[in-house]
């Protein structure tokens, strides 16, 4: 709630004396927009770190779609923020993925292969967590990483048409409008992601 | 099991599926919990402070088309004051001649009544010149 101070401040000295509702309606705007962004940025986060792979890329991404939707499309009816919201992370997705094959590409001409690139490698986070992990959790994580593992080799509509629809819980209307396709095919796409986790993991045993 | 079907309910595979991924979003660390609010704080401070109203929006090109009317009406001769305004006169009577069907011919016919017009200005020349001997 600490962004409302700053955000009311700023705008306070904006508006005029005697147009107070403006000032309302502002501070609602502000605040319907954080609450909408604190219900996603978790799941946003962890939906970009499935296709990318990578913490701080996810973040990236995260970061990006936020600051574009409340740039560029808070003035929009707050029931569409959502599936606006996942387009533009989904885009964002996308462009962190073709960058990448554009410098793979690239490197592989070259005689070094930027190895120093790489983030370095933390010690602390390779060591090894001698603590006994307690069972259900352990099989929690494995079954998570076997989750990941298989979302990530997804094709890309797959992928997304599973991730809007099972993990965010969109309707297939919904679904349809943040991937910019007919719902007829979110539901073909979200079938086929099913079966082919289902081939690949079996059902899970919790 | 056809699409339809799997619309129809939610099995127990995705049930499974949905509460891992919860389960690991409602886990996340500190540390991307912090850049996380962070980065809300930051989009939060860049939304613009409102939309621009309508009236807002219309107002600059409503005043530029006014200022071109404006113009208008203080540049462009009307008929009551043609008079002083001998460009926009003459630019009126040039209309008139050559709209005009009983007007001198502008075109090559001109040619044929050179003497007529010689004719006429020599009787005019006489007509206003005293007369020899007079």
């Amino acid at each position: 709630m600490a962004a409302f101070a700053s955000l009311d401040s700023e705008t306070a000295d904006l508006i005029p004396p005697g147009k107070t509702h403006l000032r309302d309606s502002t501070q609602d705007g502000a605040r319907s927009l954080e609450t909408f962004l604190a219900s996603v940025e978790r799941k946003a986060f962890r939906i970009a770190q499935i296709a990318l792979r990578h913490e701080a890329d996810a973040l990236d991404v995260v970061q990006d779609a936020m600051m574009q939707l409340s740039t560029r499309y808070a003035a929009r009816p707050p029931e569409e923020w959502r599936p606006l919201f996942y387009r533009i992370l989904e885009n964002r997705v996308r462009d962190v993925q073709r960058r990448r094959s554009v410098r793979n590409r690239v490197m592989a001409y070259l005689p070094w292969r930027g190895e120093d690139e790489e983030d370095p490698v933390d010690p602390i986070d390779q060591a090894v967590d001698r603590a006994p992990a307690p069972p259900a959790q352990l099989e929690a994580d494995e079954a998570m990483a076997a989750l990941e593992q298989a979302i990530a080799e997804l094709p890309a509509r797959q992928r997304q048409a599973f991730l809007l629809r099972n993990f965010e819980g969109l309707d297939v209307a919904e679904t349809a409008a943040a991937m910019k396709c007919s719902q007829g095919s979110v539901k073909t796409h979200y079938f086929r992601a099913l079966q082919a986790l289902r081939t690949k993991l079996g059902e899970f045993r919790t | 099991m056809s699409v339809e079907r799997a619309e129809a309910g939610v099995t127990e595979f995705e049930q499974q599926a949905r509460a891992l991924l919860e389960q690991s979003a409602d886990q996340l660390p500190g540390s991307v919990r912090s850049r996380l609010t962070q980065a809300r704080y930051a989009a939060l401070a860049a939304r613009p402070a409102r939309a621009p109203s309508f009236a807002r929006r219309w107002v600059p090109a409503g005043a530029a088309v006014a200022a071109a009317l404006a113009l208008l009406v203080v540049y462009v001769p009307h008929g009551h004051d043609a008079a002083e305004n001998p460009l926009g006169s003459a630019g009126l009577e040039d209309i008139e001649l050559l709209t005009d069907s009983d007007a001198v011919p502008l075109n090559g016919d001109q040619d044929m009544d050179d003497d007529f017009y010689e004719w006429a200005a020599d009787e005019a020349a006489g007509a206003t010149a005293p007369a020899v001997g007079s």
